[in-house]
C-alpha cells in the first residue's frame, strides 16, 4: 500500500472501512489506532450495539465472529484440566517441567484461565501475597500532580472502543487511574509514562484492580524493565538490537531500511512499548501475550522478526517502497489478515534465531553504545 | 499521484493540546473525540495546491509527553515545517513552549518555517490564555501564529496551508536548497518544466527547480 496522497477533492469523509487507500491517519481499515464506527444494526429501528468476545464494539481490535478461531469444546475443556493440574503445584512444575508449561502457552492459555495464569507466570499472584495492602495504600498516599494530571488526561484515550473504557467514570477507567497512580508511588523515578497505559488496560480486561496492578509490576520491573524510565534508553537499545537481528534473519529487509536511513524508534516503539497490543488482532495478541508471560521479551523480539517477514517476504519486495514513508506505512499498517494468530505464532516459532543469538546481539549493542557515549564524551571534553 | 513538491511536517506539543486531532481534522477533514494516544509517531499525508502547483504535505505527528522527547528529536531531521501546538484552555502547555522551541531549533534544520497554534479555540468560555499572548510569543520568537479548533475545523485548513505558502516563498527566494533532502524538501518525481519552456529539454527531475 503506497502511502496515501488524496487530493483534497478525494478526501472521504465516510467511515468506509473497506477502502484501503484512504488516508493512513487513524482511517486505515488495519490501523489498530483507527477508530471507526462502532459495530452496530438496526433492529426494529433501534441500533444494536455489537460487542465481540472481548469485549470491543468496534474500531480495527474488532474481531468479527466470522473470523474467530474456536476451539472443540472438549480439546478445551482438556486443556483446562492440564492448566488446573499444573496450578496445584506450580512450583514444581516451573523447576522440573518449564519447556511444558513453554509449549502450553505457545498453544494458547485457554480464556477462561487467563488471568489465572499470566498472574502465575508472572509471579504477581506471589508479590501480591507479600505485599498484602500495599495497593490501597499506594491509592490513599498523595500522587505527583504532574503524574496524575498526564494520566487523567488519558483515561479516555485507551482502547475507547472497548465495553469497560468506552465512557467516563467507567469502572474501566476507574481502575486505570488507580493502577497508574498507585505505580507513580511505587515507582517514584519512573512516574506514569503514557504507554504504561495500554498495558495497564489489557490487565484490567482480564483481572480485577489489585490483581492486575501487581502484573503490571512484574512486567515493569522483571519484563520491559527501562523501558518507561525517563530517556527511554532500554526502548533505543532494543531497537537497535532488533535491528542487528534483522540483519541475521533478513539481511535484504536490513539492507532496505539501512538504506533508507529508518531508525528503528520509527517502527518498533508502539510495537514494543505497547507488547503489540495495537498493532495485532487481539486473539493474536493474546496469544503473543500468553508466549511473553512465559518467555518474556524474546517473544517481542520473534513477534517484530516475523512482522517484517509477513510484510515484505522472504525475498524481500519492495517496488511499492521507494522512500522511508511508504515502507514506514507498510509496517505499521499491516494487513489484519495477514496476522492470524496460529500464523503469527507459528512463524515465530520457526524463526532461525535462538536466545544465544538475541543475548549476543544485545551485549553487541550495549557496548556499541557506551564506545559511542565515550566518544562522545571525550569529544566533548576536548572541545 | 504526481507532486511538484514534498514538503515534511511535524506537530509537536505538549500532550492533549490536540496534535492527533488537528492532523485528523486536515487529512480527513473529522473530528474524532475519541481515540487512542500517540505513542511514538503517527503519519498523515494530505496533497494542497500553492501558487498552481501539487504539493504533498507529509506530517508526522509526535507523543507529547516529555518521557518521549528524547525520540521525538529524532523526528525533526528533515522537516521544512513544524506546527508548535499549545492548548488555549491550559496555560500549562503555553508556558512549555520556549522548551519546545529550544528543542525544535536545536534538531532541525535553521530554515524550518515553524507556525505556532492555539487550539481548542472553539472552547472560549474556558479559555486561559489571550489571543495577544499567543500573538506576542509568536512575534518575539519570529514564529507565524493562529488560533484553530480541530472541532470546528476553524482554521485549520489555513495552518496547515500558510505553513506551505512560507515553506514555498522560501523556495522562490533561495533560501532552501531544494536538492538536499535534509531540508525537509523533496521535488516530485514528476515534476518536470512546462514543455514550452526552451530551457526544459533534458532537465530531469532533480533538475527542475522552481524559478
Amino acid at each position: 500500500m503506497a502511502v496515501a496522497d488524496p487530493s483534497y477533492n478525494q478526501v472521504d469523509t465516510s467511515s468506509d472501512e473497506e477502502d484501503g487507500a484512504k488516508n493512513n491517519i487513524n482511517g486505515s481499515p488495519s490501523s489498530p489506532k483507527s477508530v471507526g464506527g462502532y459495530n452496530a444494526s438496526k433492529q426494529n429501528g433501534t441500533a444494536v450495539t455489537h460487542i465481540d468476545r472481548y469485549g470491543f464494539m468496534g474500531g480495527s481490535q474488532y474481531t468479527n465472529p466470522d473470523d474467530e478461531h474456536r476451539i472443540a469444546i472438549d480439546k478445551l475443556r482438556q486443556r483446562e484440566l492440564k492448566w488446573l493440574e499444573m496450578f496445584d503445584d506450580w512450583e514444581k512444575w516451573m523447576s522440573k517441567r518449564f519447556k511444558k508449561i513453554r509449549d502450553r502457552c505457545r498453544k494458547g492459555i485457554p480464556p477462561s484461565l487467563r488471568s489465572r495464569a499470566w498472574q502465575y507466570l508472572c509471579g504477581s499472584k506471589f508479590l501480591m501475597e507479600h505485599n498484602e495492602g500495599r495497593f490501597d495504600e499506594y491509592l490513599q498516599q498523595p500522587g505527583n500532580p504532574k503524574w496524575e494530571d498526564d494520566i487523567t488526561k488519558d483515561l479516555h484515550r485507551q482502547f475507547p472502543q472497548h465495553e469497560m473504557f468506552n465512557s467516563k467514570g467507567s469502572y474501566g477507567q476507574e481502575d486505570l487511574y488507580k493502577i497508574l497512580k498507585a505505580y507513580t508511588i511505587h515507582n517514584p523515578r519512573d512516574g506514569y509514562c503514557q504507554a504504561m497505559a495500554p498495558i495497564a488496560a489489557v490487565l484490567l480486561m482480564h483481572m480485577p484492580a489489585e490483581q492486575a496492578f501487581w502484573c503490571f509490576v512484574s512486567i515493569c520491573e522483571k519484563y520491559v524493565q527501562g523501558y518507561y524510565s525517563p530517556g527511554l534508553e532500554a526502548i533505543q537499545v532494543d531497537g537497535d538490537v532488533l535491528f542487528g537481528l534483522l540483519k541475521k534473519t533478513q539481511p535484504s529487509v536490513y539492507k532496505h531500511i539501512k538504506k533508507q536511513q529508518i531508525a528503528p524508534i520509527l517502527y518498533m516503539t508502539e510495537w514494543f512499548m505497547c507488547l503489540f497490543t495495537r498493532t495485532l488482532p487481539w486473539s493474536t495478541v493474546l496469544r503473543v501475550w500468553d508466549m511473553f508471560f512465559c518467555e518474556g521479551i524474546k517473544v517481542i523480539f520473534r513477534v517484530a522478526l516475523v512482522l517484517f517477514k509477513i510484510v515484505f517476504g522472504d525475498a524481500g519486495n519492495f517496488k511499492d517502497c521507494p522512500t522511508l514513508y511508504e515502507t514506514l506505512e507498510k509496517l505499521r499498517h499491516i494487513p489484519i489478515q495477514h496476522l492470524d494468530e496460529e500464523l503469527v505464532v507459528q512463524d515465530t516459532l520457526r524463526l532461525n534465531i535462538n536466545e544465544r543469538d538475541m543475548e549476543k546481539e544485545h551485549q553487541k549493542q550495549i557496548h556499541r553504545r557506551k564506545t559511542k557515549d565515550k566518544s562522545k564524551k571525550g569529544g566533548k571534553q576536548k572541545s | 499521484m504526481s507532486y511538484a513538491y514534498l514538503f515534511k511536517y511535524i506537530i509537536i506539543g505538549d500532550t492533549g493540546v490536540g496534535k492527533s486531532c488537528l492532523l485528523l481534522q486536515f487529512t480527513d477533514k473529522r473530528f474524532q473525540p475519541v481515540h487512542d494516544l500517540t505513542i511514538g509517531v503517527e503519519f498523515g499525508a494530505r496533497m494542497i495546491t500553492i501558487d498552481g502547483k501539487q504539493i504533498k504535505l507529509q506530517i508526522w505527528d509526535t507523543a507529547g509527553q516529555e518521557s518521549f522527547r528524547s525520540i521525538t528529536r529524532s523526528y525533526y531531521r528533515g522537516a521544512a515545517g513544524a506546527l508548535l501546538v499549545y492548548d488555549i484552555t491550559r496555560r500549562d502547555t503555553f508556558n512549555h513552549l520556549t522548551t519546545w522551541l529550544e528543542d525544535a531549533r536545536q534538531h532541525s534544520n535553521s530554515n524550518m518555517v515553524i507556525m505556532l497554534i492555539g487550539n481548542k479555540s472553539d472552547l472560549e468560555a474556558r479559555r486561559d490564555v489571550k489571543k495577544e499572548e499567543g500573538e506576542a510569543f509568536a512575534r518575539e520568537h519570529g514564529l507565524i501564529f493562529m488560533e484553530t479548533s480541530a472541532k470546528t475545523a476553524a482554521n485549520v485548513e489555513e495552518a496547515f496551508i500558510n505553513t506551505a505558502k512560507e515553506i514555498y516563498q522560501k523556495i522562490q527566494d533561495g533560501v532552501f536548497d531544494i536538492n538536499n533532502e535534509a531540508n525537509g524538501i523533496k521535488i516530485g518525481p514528476q515534476h518536470s518544466p512546462s514543455p514550452s519552456l526552451p530551457s526544459s529539454s533534458g532537465g530531469g527531475a532533480q533538475g527542475s527547480g522552481c524559478c
